[in-house]
């Protein structure tokens, strides 16, 4: 078990996601910090204590996948659970190809979740 | 035998008979002196007493016969009397010189009567005159004219016979007008006619000749003859003539050849013209049924020209589909002396389908029979291309269809994704403040209200969506539902035809308007008819025909009706049959009747089904007109099904 404290840090632009996944992770123990865009998120200092990334796809500016190549380039090893209310199916192995630990669809379960970020948490 | 003259002995007693004529009279001794002259001698020629006894030679008026002497000694040598011609001033006469005997048979001398021959000799070179003349005249006609006897034997000719001919006057006179020139005027069959004319039967009728000219070639004559008679003549003569139609022939020829040239060009041309458009044309009496086809229309129904059109022979090429069609048509013509325009299909001997548009226009021949002239023009290319861009069209429309709807719920799915994921995920942390000791039910009841909000998100979503493909108001209008049928018709006549079917229309005159929304009254009459045309689909044995009717209908309504021919429907299924999604056909999805009586319903309608005494079955509905209608009843009009589907139903049908 990895341990409850990580930061585990949420980039989402809808703020219905900033709002519910933090409380819902912080039940199960986590420090989590909500970001509302991927600037946001590389601009705070929080970005380099951030142990795992629950990355939202599409946002306006900066996409998910663009922060992922961002942060490739700084040489950011963060692994990211990327999450997308986009039900395309063949986005999942681009980006698990691109060294994402999971890919979750919106609406996803507790439990995928917990289990993604138990693995992205593992390869931490 | 006595004389009764015994008693005249003396010169004196003749001189006395000889005074009583008028003839003058002189008497010649042989030794030329004047012997005695009559009183008719001494009148008109001026002699007198003293003359007798002086020599002639001497008697100034007998100088006019400077041969006398000689003429007399000859006469008396002879014992034969001469002639000779005497002129005095303007008389002329004739001198007859003859023996003078005595009583015992001695030759006294001669005697000289002088005959006025003046007004003879004047009338002589009239006619003298008058020969020349003429005969000049003729000399100048540029045709040949030859006179010649009954036996056809040449008297004279003009000089342009002469020329013409290649002859001489000298030796043609007497020759038979046949063995003339080269002798190859060919005149045996003519000598009929000429003994007809000359006996007065007929008129020479002219007749054309060939005869072949030293240096000139064959030439063309049209000879002529005509009996020439006399008067105080019994010898007959006829005038043969004969004028030189060589040019006008070789220029009748020339232009026979260029019309025949240049008709031949514009046989060509027409028949390239109608090789390449693929376009036949044909003619057919309808009383004999005599059809005549092009050489374009024989490629077409690839049957050999040389074999005879006939109705039976047509029908082995046209398609087993099309042949009620044809027989329709045919009828139809017999019947109502019509024009057809139609598109019909053959069955070629190889399997091949052809199709084919055939027009033609009836009207009275010459004999004032119906004759019908049209043309057949194949139309497998273009058919073929209309085909394949009507399967390219439909292909795509359903790839924009899918691609549109693949692309609406992908937006839906993310639009309701979103908020569901902060439902589920405010649901589970709701869960797990109410699970924990104590309870955290602030942070729960927060939780709650976020699911809340969530939730209405997520209903504002399918309200947006409703607001953007929901129900529309429907339009309304004044409606010619006449023009409204016609515009339908027109837009699916293609299809109609192309599934064989005929399409009658029986629209009413003056027919009152209705209140309505125009296009949705389309999309049933659209609906009704391509449902008769699915309905014959299957349909061999009989023309595939469909009517398409209007008609004012009891309490100021007007009705419209579709019958077809085709399989009708199950009786106990009528009530079904406007139920959505019930359907009859394979490929159908049971909604354009459940749609087309929403829509009539909506106007205040009714639509209606019923079966056909014979094949077939008549669908119809019933509005009430403009006057009499009010607005539509929009709330009932659009109901659903939602529009996306009418218009797959009507695709689809």
């Amino acid at each position: 078990m990895t341990s409850r404290r990580s930061l585990v840090s949420v980039v989402d632009d809808d703020e219905s996601v900033r709002e519910s996944l933090p409380d819902l992770l912080a039940q199960h123990g986590f420090a989590v910090k909500a970001f509302s865009s991927a600037e946001e998120f590389l601009a705070s200092p929080d970005m380099d204590r951030t142990k795992c990334l629950i990355l939202d796809v599409a946002m306006p500016g900066m996409s998910g996948t663009d922060l992922q190549q961002e942060l490739k380039r700084r040489r950011q090893a963060i692994p990211i659970v990327f999450i997308t209310a986009h039900q395309d199916e063949t986005v999942r192995p681009r980006l698990l190809a691109e060294g994402a630990v999971e890919c979750l669809f919106k609406p996803f379960s507790e439990t995928a979740l917990l289990a993604a970020l138990d693995t992205a948490l593992r390869a931490a | 035998m006595t004389t009764g003259f015994e008693g005249i002995t003396t010169a004196s007693d003749l001189i006395d008979i000889l005074d009583t004529i008028e003839v003058p009279v002189v008497v010649v001794r042989r030794d030329f002196l004047v012997a005695c002259f009559n009183k008719a001698a001494a009148d008109v020629l001026g002699l007198s007493g003293s003359d007798v006894g002086r020599p002639c030679r001497s008697i100034s008026v007998l100088a006019g016969l400077p041969r006398l002497e000689q003429q007399c000694r000859q006469v008396i040598a002879d014992g034969v009397e001469c002639r000779a011609d005497f002129r005095d001033g303007d008389r002329w006469f004739v001198v007859r010189i003859s023996l003078c005997t005595t009583g015992d048979r001695q030759i006294s001398g001669t005697v000289l009567s002088f005959t006025n021959v003046t007004a003879f000799r004047a009338s002589t070179d009239q006619a003298i005159y008058e020969r020349e003349f003429t005969k000049s005249i003729l000399n100048t006609v540029a045709d040949p004219l030859v006179v010649v006897s009954p036996d056809l034997r040449i008297q004279s000719g003009n000089r342009a016979f002469y020329t013409t001919f290649g002859v001489s006057r000298d030796e043609t006179q007497g020759v038979p007008l046949d063995q003339v020139g080269n002798g190859a005027l060919a005149l045996r069959t003519l000598r009929a006619q000429f003994e007809e004319m000359l006996a007065g039967r007929n008129a020479f009728q002219p007749v054309e000749v060939e005869h072949v000219f030293p240096g000139k070639g064959q030439r063309t004559l049209i000879l002529d003859a005509r009996s020439l008679s006399l008067r105080g003549h019994s010898e007959r003569r006829v005038l043969v003539t004969f004028h030189d139609i060589t040019a006008r022939k070789q220029a009748e020829a020339a232009k026979d050849l260029r019309s025949e040239a240049e008709l031949r060009r514009s046989e060509a041309f027409l028949a390239e013209a109608q090789r390449l458009s693929q376009t036949g044309s044909f003619s057919w009496r309808v009383a004999t049924d005599e059809i005549t086809w092009s050489e374009e229309a024989y490629r077409i129904y690839g049957i050999d020209p040389t074999v005879p059109v006939t109705f039976e022979l047509i029908r082995t090429r046209v398609h087993p589909d099309n042949l009620s069609m044809l027989q329709e048509v045919i009828d139809r013509v017999r019947r109502e002396d019509g024009d057809f325009d139609y598109e019909s299909r053959l069955l070629m001997p190889d399997h091949s389908i052809k199709y084919l548009h055939v027009v033609a226009h009836g009207g009275r021949n010459r004999d004032g029979e119906l004759e019908l002239v049209g043309t057949v023009q194949d139309v497998t290319e273009r058919r073929l291309a209309e085909e394949a861009l009507a399967k390219a069209r439909s292909e795509l429309a359903h790839v924009a269809r899918v691609t549109t709807l693949g692309a609406l719920t992908a937006s839906i799915a993310h639009e309701v994704n979103q908020p569901l994921s902060g439902i589920i995920t405010n649901a589970s942390t709701c869960l797990r403040m109410l699970d924990a000791d104590p309870p955290n039910v602030d942070g729960a009841r927060e939780t709650v209200r976020r699911t809340l909000r969530d939730g209405n998100r997520a209903s504002d979503v399918i309200t947006r969506l409703r607001a953007l493909f929901g129900k529309k108001s429907a339009t309304t209008e004044s409606v010619d539902l006449n023009e409204a049928t016609r515009e339908v018709i027109a837009l699916s006549r293609t299809d109609l035809q192309s599934t064989g079917v005929i399409l009658r229309t029986e629209l009413a005159d003056d027919l009152p308007w209705v209140t309505g929304d125009r296009v949705q009254l389309q999309q049933v009459i659209l609906n009704l008819l391509l449902n008769a045309s699915d309905a014959m689909s299957g349909v061999y044995d009989r023309p595939r025909q469909v009517v398409i009717s209007t008609d004012p209908d009891e309490r100021d309504r007007v009705r419209l009706t579709v019958r077809d021919a085709g399989v009708g429907f199950d009786p106990q299924a009528v009530n079904r049959l406007f139920d959505a999604f019930y359907t009859t056909k394979s490929g159908g999805m049971g909604i354009g009747l459940s749609v087309s009586r929403s829509i009539i319903e909506g106007h205040h309608g009714r639509l209606w089904a019923a079966l056909n005494d014979g094949p077939g079955a008549t669908f119809s509905f019933s509005i009430p007109c403009a006057a009499g209608a009010s607005a539509i009843d929009s709330s009932v009009a659009v109901r659903t099904p939602a529009v996306t589907h009418v218009e797959h139903a009507m695709g689809g049908l």
